[in-house]
């Protein structure tokens, strides 16, 4: 019967209540946080949850596993012309468990852009600062030692110097990663099993739910209504029973693709003409390098470093240093049959870069009369001509180090899935007002990734976090 | 307790566990929880320790809800030829049994994501390998295409390649280690240590199966929190789902059949032989039996909906009751576990099952149910005694099915009484057997001793009561003992055997009881003699000079002992065989078939078997249960399946304006109209239809605008 500790999620066989000071549909970073924030001042809140609830015990250790279990769709969503993978994390944490928990404040080039695409007056360094120090509060931050940087990073390093790019050490946010037990962190990307990444449910998840937040998993929404003085939301439990709850005020915190498909479905486009619109996802193309000596790119901390250049930031992309676990790497790798597997063979002998391009062409998010999400998303001339670039960068890295043979990820990636509910001044060209509710609707807010005017070229979590610091703020102080 | 680390050769499991205090009324146990295995020399039995474990290999029966063999054949073959393998370190997709894993996958895509790829794999089943790689090479020149025609190829490049990357490459952790093997090719291998456990994390995930020992009330708790949400997913999942289960398992008791006698046997002390024939051999027909007639008994029943309802649609559906209790004997463990089991989870309950703690079968029915990929919390066993049982009963399951003595019963429905939980009782028997003048003797004395010692006499329904027509019973009781003495008693290993021993010394007791009071009071031991009356190897004991006094013509022996009795005519038969407290089973042999037939209607019983025995507990189509003493209820059979079940009746008419006509206002106009109409309809006769009819139309008529209009209304 632990429907009735406080201290975990609920059940929903058991769980009978049915009104909220407010509801929050998706326990991702901004869905936590504004759940904290408002747990913390003593509000009820319900912050409802698609996905499981996994913990250290029980994130899933296979990859077949976690692919399936901790994304949509069951693993990898692709946009309309299924020329981009879009990995959509599903589950209490969101992207904090599937993420490499980088912690990266927006530059003035970023914030510069959405001040004025946006026209919301905050978008400065130095007002965005103090809740940028907010959210730090809420996580250790940590950068990998350079003893345990492993040869993926080595690799990385030595041809970013051969070639003059300016690389940084990476920020983390984590706490003991307690590198020389000989931890492989490759395994945190499906749930960090030593509670050191700082995924949700280690920080401020864990603050709210013992101050009385009612979580409930499993649990996904279908429709929400705004009744005037209230807001309703109406949802599918895990065990096919469809439920409603009523609250006084709603967030949205389901992501990009998530709050938009659901404002879709619930009728919301008519009022807002923007909704859908201005989705970006940084797509992001790995390139493997294959070198005679051993790599092992998979063993000890994943990623140590980034790419800190500003003749890259100027071209609009970025290089990371990553690396992916055997299926992964698999879907990367084209092709078939005995060319695949003798490639797959010297899987310790691959290093990774990929360009992650920050990009300016619109995407759409739509759904069909079904309510089954469409995500269009092209890249444009310009964009192709960006990712051409950093691929040309990447190469060079690998050709300047040693790299045998090159391999092109057959596909590219998105994971940072931003837009949608694009936040502005002008009703007609964005959906969320500079205090976070929908235009024309003033309870209902949203602070996640799903408000960014455009592609900041930069991870986003960090920035989500604070945003939805200075949001639960505002909604917080809209109560009184 | 991983499935794993069951390997060995534990002895110690097959043993039941000593569990309760022994100061419990409730429990019928006695203290020093021994059973037959006391003193058992298992180096006599040499072939059971080879077999005790159930160690399954990691196959599923069933391999996927979703595939059918034609999209399982597809898939395996485009494995192939996305991984032929390098004859080296790496293995080909199909020499791997990763296939086995992909519900792993399905359970999680969108339905038409799943739809597609299996349609894909359909049609990949019947192209020849090299083009299946044409045109999966073919895809990758998708950039060549404009979107229309690249977003589909794209699609299926990374749908089917993500399929066969995930299965081989996710370190599936199979039986053959080639999980393990392709790391090791690929000299791929991570690692986290867990600090907090004192462990390295990352390896196999231990199988869990929540075997309670002793369950205290808190575990109680736990069991019907798990019960109660295993019901909500069981009753949403379709019956065709749920017999795809069934057929697994059927599989799996037929594969694994020569170990599961082996646990049997050692528990029991049965012959392989019974065994095989009853409790295997049951099982199977039982289950094949619910694959054929689920559908028809659970499906929504049309019901007619009489004249007077005319425009309405009247049926009975049939959905669960919740979760249901099972409790079983030791005597069949076996098929009294797994029959009742799969009824109740056809019928779409989440089960709690108990055991017997003289034969527990510890691990076999979990082993067995996840090998054919059953999940976990569907049903869940629970070991203890009647105590165990009688907290089971507090905690409120939603029906009981209780198989056992009349004293546990009694217990079990006043516990039952608290919360008008529904029950179903197989309790007891003493069964009567009678043999007319003109039937076949060498029949019907065989089919005697076989009523009588089948089990060795361990049967609710065994013939307890040997009812021989006064003209033919010495040729009826010589031919028998010469019969009876030829019966082979061993506990064998190969099948030749006719019975075993007694499975509990505490029947032993009540069986030498029974027979020391029958000699002491005059009955005549006529083959049997020679037993000690405590060996567990009790052998067939016929008696005759059997008076009403005695125990063993009234009480159920549940042994080895068969009384004979004379009778001169048909009614003294039926008033004989009746005259019992109990009435579960009866049979009646006679050529003369008008004869058979008066007998069995008029005997009191629940199964009547017309010259043979005990046989219609052998179709499953019949429904087996008892009067009287001998219990509550029926299973097995379409009665089976609906008592297992909740029937709701539903009426139904689509919306309409109508106000109908028992409803207000009651006028006196009304009155009158319906009062002909009454007269009218129940009457009868051609005219009384069409009065009928007319009087119908008027009071329709009449009732919805006057219901409409109202009395004071002003409308």
């Amino acid at each position: 019967m632990a429907c009735e500790n406080k201290f975990t999620s609920q059940d929903s066989r058991t769980f009978k209540q049915r009104d909220f000071d407010a509801i929050i549909v998706g326990a991702g970073i901004s869905g936590s946080f504004i759940a904290n924030e408002m747990c913390q001042k003593g509000l009820k809140v319900l912050l409802l949850e698609a996905g499981k609830h996994f913990n250290k015990n029980t994130y899933p250790t296979r990859e077949i596993d976690a692919n399936s279990q901790l994304y949509w769709s069951g693993g990898i969503e692709l946009n309309t012309s299924a020329s981009i993978g879009i990995l959509r994390p599903k589950g209490v944490g969101g992207g904090s468990i599937v993420n490499q928990a980088l912690v990266d404040r927006f530059d003035s080039i970023a914030l510069d852009s959405w001040k004025e695409q946006s026209g919301v007056s905050f978008f400065t360094q130095k007002d965005m600062a103090p809740w940028y120090d907010s959210a730090e509060k809420e996580l250790a931050i940590q950068e990998i030692p350079e003893q345990y940087r492993n040869g993926n990073a080595k690799i990385f390093q030595q041809g970013f110097e051969k070639n003059n790019y300016k690389w940084a050490p990476l920020k983390r946010a984590q706490k003991d990663c307690h590198f020389e037990d000989g931890n492989d962190c490759i395994e945190c990307l499906s749930g960090c099993r030593i509670d050191s990444k700082q995924s949700m449910g280690v920080t401020v998840l864990k603050k709210a739910l013992a101050k009385g937040l009612y979580l409930l998993p499993e649990f996904e929404v279908l429709k929400v209504s705004d009744l005037g003085d209230s807001v309703k939301v109406l949802g599918i439990d895990v065990y096919g029973e469809r439920r409603t709850f009523r609250a006084k005020k709603l967030v949205m915190a389901s992501g990009a693709i998530g709050n938009s498909k659901l404002l879709l479905n619930s009728g919301f486009a008519s009022k807002l003409p923007a909704l859908g619109e201005n989705f970006y996802t940084h797509p992001q193309s790995m390139v493997l390098g294959l070198y005679d000596q051993d790599i092992n790119a998979h063993k000890g901390p994943l990623q140590s470093l980034k790419s800190d250049d500003t003749t890259f930031r100027a071209n609009y992309f970025k290089l990371e240093n990553v690396f992916a676990p055997p299926v992964a790497i698999a879907m990367l790798v084209p092709k078939l049959g005995h060319y695949h597997l003798d490639k797959m063979r010297r899987i310790s002998n691959m290093a990774c870069i990929e360009v992650a391009i920050r990009d300016t062409h619109a995407g759409k998010i739509t759904t069909n009369s079904k309510g089954k999400v469409q995500v269009h998303k092209e890249l444009d001339t310009r964009d192709k001509e960006t990712q051409e670039k950093g691929l040309a960068a990447i190469y060079r890295i690998f050709n300047s180090t040693g790299a045998k043979e090159i391999v092109n990820g057959s596909f590219a990636i998105g994971l940072h899935l931003m837009g949608g509910l694009g936040i502005g001044t002008n009703d007609k060209k964005s959906v969320v007002t500079p205090d976070f509710n929908l235009h024309g609707f003033k309870n209902i807010f949203a602070a996640d990734s799903s408000i960014f005017p455009n592609a900041p070229g930069i991870n986003p979590s960090f920035t989500i976090m604070a945003l939805s610091k200075m949001a639960s703020d505002k909604i917080i102080r809209s109560w009184q | 307790m991983s499935l794993d680390t069951e390997t060995d050769l534990n002895l110690k499991h097959a043993r039941p566990h000593a569990i309760s205090s022994s100061d419990d009324p409730s429990s019928k146990a006695p203290p020093q929880m021994e059973s037959a295995q006391t003193g058992l020399d298992f180096s006599r039995y040499p072939h059971m320790q080879k077999n005790l474990s159930l160690h399954l290999p990691k196959h599923k029966a069933m391999l996927s809800k979703y595939m059918s063999k034609r999209q399982i054949k597809g898939l395996i073959k485009t494995g192939d030829s996305i991984i032929p393998g390098d004859g080296k370190n790496f293995p080909a997709f199909s020499e791997t049994d990763f296939h086995y894993e992909i519900d792993r996958m399905l359970d999680f895509m969108t339905e038409d994501d799943r739809q597609g790829a299996l349609m894909l794999l359909g049609i990949f089943s019947f192209l020849p390998k090299f083009l299946i790689t044409a045109l999966l090479l073919f895809t990758e020149k998708s950039h060549l295409f404009p979107n229309i025609v690249a977003a589909p190829l794209r699609m299926i490049n990374i749908g089917i390649r993500g399929m066969i990357f995930t299965l081989y490459y996710s370190k599936i952790d199979d039986q053959k280690g080639q999980g393990q093997k392709i790391m090791d090719a690929m000299n791929y291998h991570t690692t986290i240590v867990r600090r907090d456990l004192n462990a390295t994390s990352g390896s196999q995930d231990v199988l869990d199966y929540g075997l309670y020992i002793a369950p205290s009330s808190d575990n109680m708790k736990e069991i019907y929190a798990r019960a109660h949400q295993s019901e909500k997913g069981l009753s949403k999942m379709p019956l065709n789902m749920r017999l795809k289960y069934i057929e697994a398992l059927k599989t799996v008791i037929l594969n694994k059949r020569g170990a599961i006698i082996d646990r049997i046997q050692l528990e029991t002390q049965k012959s392989r032989s019974d065994a095989l024939f009853s409790e295997i051999f049951g099982v199977l027909d039982h289950l094949q039996f619910l694959c054929q007639k689920a559908p028809k008994a659970l499906g929504d029943a049309k019901v007619k909906t009489p004249i007077v309802l005319m425009g309405k649609k009247s049926r009975v559906v049939f959905g669960p009751v919740g979760t249901v209790l099972v409790i079983s004997p030791w005597n069949y463990p076996f098929y009294q576990a797994i029959v009742p089991i799969t009824t109740s989870f056809v019928a779409g309950n989440a089960t709690l099952y108990k055991p017997s703690e003289f034969t527990p079968l510890q691990g076999l029915v979990e082993e067995i149910l996840l090998e054919a990929g059953f999940e976990r919390d569907w049903i869940q066993v629970i070991y203890g005694d009647g105590n165990t049982g009688a907290q089971l009963i507090k905690h409120r399951p939603d029906k009981i099915f209780f198989t056992g003595s009349v004293a546990t019963g009694k217990r079990i429905m006043a516990a039952a009484a608290e919360h008008i939980i529904p029950v179903e009782l197989e309790l007891g028997g003493k069964d009567p057997m009678i043999v007319f003048e003109d039937a076949n003797l060498e029949r019907a004395t065989s089919g005697a001793l076989w009523g009588a010692m089948t089990n060795t006499g361990q049967s609710c329904t065994s013939v307890e009561r040997l009812y021989i027509q006064e003209s033919i019973y010495e040729d009826f009781k010589k031919i028998l003992l010469e019969k009876a003495r030829d019966i082979k008693q061993v506990v064998d290993d190969n099948g030749d055997s006719d019975i075993g021993q007694m499975t509990t010394t505490a029947q032993v007791e009540i069986v030498s009881k029974h027979l020391e009071d029958a000699k002491s009071k005059g009955a005549k031991i006529l083959c049997g003699m020679e037993w000690d009356r405590k060996s567990v190897k009790i052998p067939p004991i016929i008696l005759e000079n059997v008076s009403e006094e005695m125990l063993v013509a009234r009480e159920e022996t549940f042994g080895p002992i068969l009384p004979l009795f004379k009778f001169d005519d048909e009614s003294e038969a039926v008033s004989l065989a009746n005259d019992s407290e109990y009435g579960l089973s009866a049979s009646v042999w006679s050529k003369d078939m008008k004869r058979t037939e008066r007998v069995a209607r008029a005997l009191v019983t629940g199964n009547v078997s017309i010259n043979n025995v005990m046989l219609t507990e052998g179709n499953h189509h019949l429904p087996f249960g008892g009067t009287k003493l001998s219990g509550i209820g029926r299973y097995k059979g379409v009665w089976g399946l609906q008592n297992f079940s909740n029937l709701k009746s539903v009426i139904s008419e689509s919306m309409s304006s109508k106000i109908e006509a028992n409803w207000y206002p009651y006028t006196d106009e009304k009155y009158g109209i319906f009062d002909a109409l009454t007269e009218t309809l129940f009457k009868g006769g051609l005219l009384g239809f069409i009065k009928f009819a007319v009087l119908g139309m008027k009071l329709e008529n009449y009732s919805n605008k006057a219901g409409k209009k109202g009395r004071n209304r002003s409308r």
